[in-house]
């Protein structure tokens, strides 16, 4: 892989500032969060508000040293690399979709497949590979452990 | 001392299944180290969750799961030496030296040395816990939720200073899992915390959900994206014994590593990449009189790898004894513990002398087992190194998949795993670590549990933090360690203008 498909030097610091923004958005949120916590009662005099209070101040005060300090960052990929990469969490939340209505088989099938496919492998070795995990995984899990595993719904499971 | 604990774990750890449950933890433990995809991290967060549904008694999941930890220190070593890439981080110095042995064609004679030096790590660091362990505990039997609190404090300025370069982001890591560690049922009030109203977060976020989405869909992420990155498989292994000139030679670097080692791992927060850095600029400092180190030197591979595996061992002190993890690996297997409703402290040793004593045991056991599986077996382990990523990788997602769902019996889990993996993935990109965020995720609930018992002690008076001795010399150990290295490093600093302007 060519170092060209890395955004990198420059976009670094972009990137460090950029995360301390956002998390400096998120101790705000929390903070907020913390502070409207709805309760009856509590036996200590803290309550269950402080310490999340507490907690969004001190991210709040390291985001803001986090901002001028960013140091190093790896860079973002770019092009086919980054579209690879971004499939594998679309490949997941499919074959996690699945994995009631269709069955743990069939789910790690397309999983496998797929993330051998992005992986590099080519699609006859993909596809023997897939055939050969949901088979082995299903009989390690089901048979060998005795772990529940869902056979679909689909399927009248 | 009372040892008794420990003979009575040698009846826990010699118990025909548990035997059979620390072979399989060696050798798995060495795979999952001998592959530069995945640490011992990755490796116990997948497991943990088979064990658990598998319904083994607690015992024989830290015997696993200890097994994997030990077996992944050995493993590291051999894609340092063959591939110069490092297994895991404690083996990041182990291929300055071991990859150059390769290179002049003696990876076998280097296998074998440096796992003996590993071995030798090993068993020492085991001695040391074994007689550390109810000292400390002995000690820590006297603490009260004040006194928790803030050796808790300690932990997290001991981990802001010791790891990685950039303090901010670690002691961001450990805000953030400190933050994750409020969402659910606060059990004092009775109030939901940050759980938008869905019923799944009423327990709080699950340990194994976090773990497995940090360590492995992240993981999957970062190796698609460094795949390729022009790696050499050294084959022609040599000689497959180490020479009786070169362990004469290493002994002393292996001894003082051991100990090194041992005490880097006692440190809270801290890890076995900290102990190999400090161990092998040791041996370098007193050893590299001819400037041999860097080059093939076999005490710059000994160094790293008896400090590395006398650190795992030296991590479970703080551990089993005040519940605070001494590095990241030791922070899942607390959290494993957990799992079984056992609470880690001083108190574990007393009540549940079968854990403490069965782990300690089972590592003395687990060295010898290593030792013998990683001299004749080292050829098989390194085969592993050529299994490509499209078909390892997959595996990988499976477990993780399945690990979730077989705790959890949820598809809301999964996706929370998909979605904690894909911010871990971002935060990795920004530089961030996921060790620190596991230290706060896991002591987060038993901070706040301690602050809020000791405030109700005191009636709200705040000064409880600073009422006892024991308070206030952790307050000046976490002051020190906090602004120690600031102070060094600034010294530092002014030596090099001083000697740049000479």
């Amino acid at each position: 892989m060519s170092d060209e498909s890395h955004a990198h030097s420059g976009s670094t610091l972009k990137v460090g500032r950029a995360a301390a923004l956002c998390l400096l958005a998120l101790a705000i949120a929390y903070g907020i969060g913390g502070s409207v916590i709805e309760y009856a009662f509590s036996s200590d005099p803290l309550g269950p508000r402080a310490f999340p209070v507490a907690l969004a101040g001190v991210l709040a005060l390291l985001a803001v040293w986090y901002f001028f300090a960013p140091g190093p960052a790896e860079g973002f990929p770019t092009g086919g690399l980054l579209v690879r990469v971004l499939a594998v969490p679309v490949l997941l939340v499919v074959s996690v979709a699945l994995f009631e209505p269709a069955g743990f088989a069939a789910s790690i099938f397309v999983l496998t497949l797929g993330s051998a496919l992005i992986f590099g492998a080519p699609p006859m070795k993909a596809l023997i590979g897939a055939i050969g995990h949901a088979a082995l995984w299903w009989f390690v899990f089901f048979y060998l452990l005795g772990v529940y595993l869902p056979v679909g719904t689909l399927f009248g499971g | 001392m009372n040892l008794e604990y420990l003979w009575h774990g040698f009846a826990v750890a010699l118990t025909g299944q548990n035997l059979l449950i620390g072979l399989i933890g060696c050798f798995i433990g060495t795979l999952v180290g001998a592959l530069p995809a995945i640490g011992p991290i990755n490796g116990i967060a997948l497991l943990l969750p088979i064990a658990y549904t598998m319904g083994l008694p607690a015992e024989s999941t830290m015997i696993l799961l200890a097994a994997i930890y030990c077996g992944a220190e050995y493993g590291g070593r051999i894609s340092s030496i063959l591939l110069n890439v490092p297994g895991d981080a404690g083996a990041v110095m182990t291929a300055m030296d071991g990859y150059p042995l390769a290179r002049q064609g003696r990876a076998g004679e280097a296998l074998a040395l440096s796992g003996l030096a590993s071995f030798v790590g090993g068993m020492l660091g085991a001695i040391g816990l074994a007689l550390f362990a109810p000292l400390l505990a002995g000690l820590a039997i006297g603490f009260g939720p004040a006194e928790y609190f803030v050796l808790m404090m300690f932990a997290f300025a001991t981990l802001g200073s010791m790891v990685g370069s950039y303090p901010a982001k670690t002691l961001i890591g450990c805000t953030l899992g400190l933050m994750l560690a409020t969402v659910g049922l606060d059990a004092t009030s009775g109030a939901y915390r940050f759980t938008f109203n869905e019923p799944e977060l009423g327990d709080g976020i699950e340990f194994v959900v976090l773990v497995i989405g940090l360590f492995s869909i992240s993981e999957a992420l970062i190796i698609l994206e460094n795949q390729g990155r022009g790696m050499t498989v050294i084959r022609e292994l040599g000689r497959m014994t180490a020479r009786l000139s070169d362990i004469v030679l290493c002994t002393g670097t292996a001894l003082r590593s051991s100990l090194i080692g041992f005490v880097v791992g006692v440190l809270p927060g801290t890890g076995a990449s900290v102990s190999s850095a400090i161990s092998y600029t040791t041996a370098k400092r007193i050893s590299d009189s001819q400037g041999t180190f860097g080059k093939g030197d076999v005490r710059g591979l000994a160094a790293p790898e008896a400090a590395n595996n006398a650190t795992a061992c030296g991590a479970f002190v703080p551990m089993l004894t005040l519940g605070v993890p001494g590095s990241g690996t030791t922070a899942v297997m607390l959290g494993a513990l957990m799992l079984y409703n056992i609470q880690p402290g001083p108190m574990l040793l007393v009540e549940r002398p079968e854990i403490v004593g069965g782990l300690v045991a089972s590592l003395f056991v687990g060295n010898l087992i290593l030792l013998a599986l990683n001299l004749p077996l080292v050829q098989i382990f390194a085969r592993v190194l050529t299994v490509p990523n499209w078909l390892l990788v997959p595996g990988i997602l499976v477990l993780s998949i399945v690990g979730v769902y077989s705790t959890h019996s949820s598809v809301f889990s999964i996706f929370l795993m998909l979605g904690i993996g894909m911010v871990g993935w971002l935060l990795r990109k920004a530089g961030f670590e996921m060790a620190p965020i596991i230290l706060g995720f896991v002591l987060g609930r038993v901070m706040e549990v301690n602050l809020r018992n000791a405030l109700a002690i005191s009636g709200g008076d705040p000064s409880i933090l600073f009422s006892s001795t024991i308070c206030n010399v952790l307050w000046v150990m976490a002051a020190a360690v906090a602004i120690l290295p600031f102070y060094l490093s600034r010294r530092s600093r002014r030596q090099k203008a001083v000697l740049a302007t000479k």
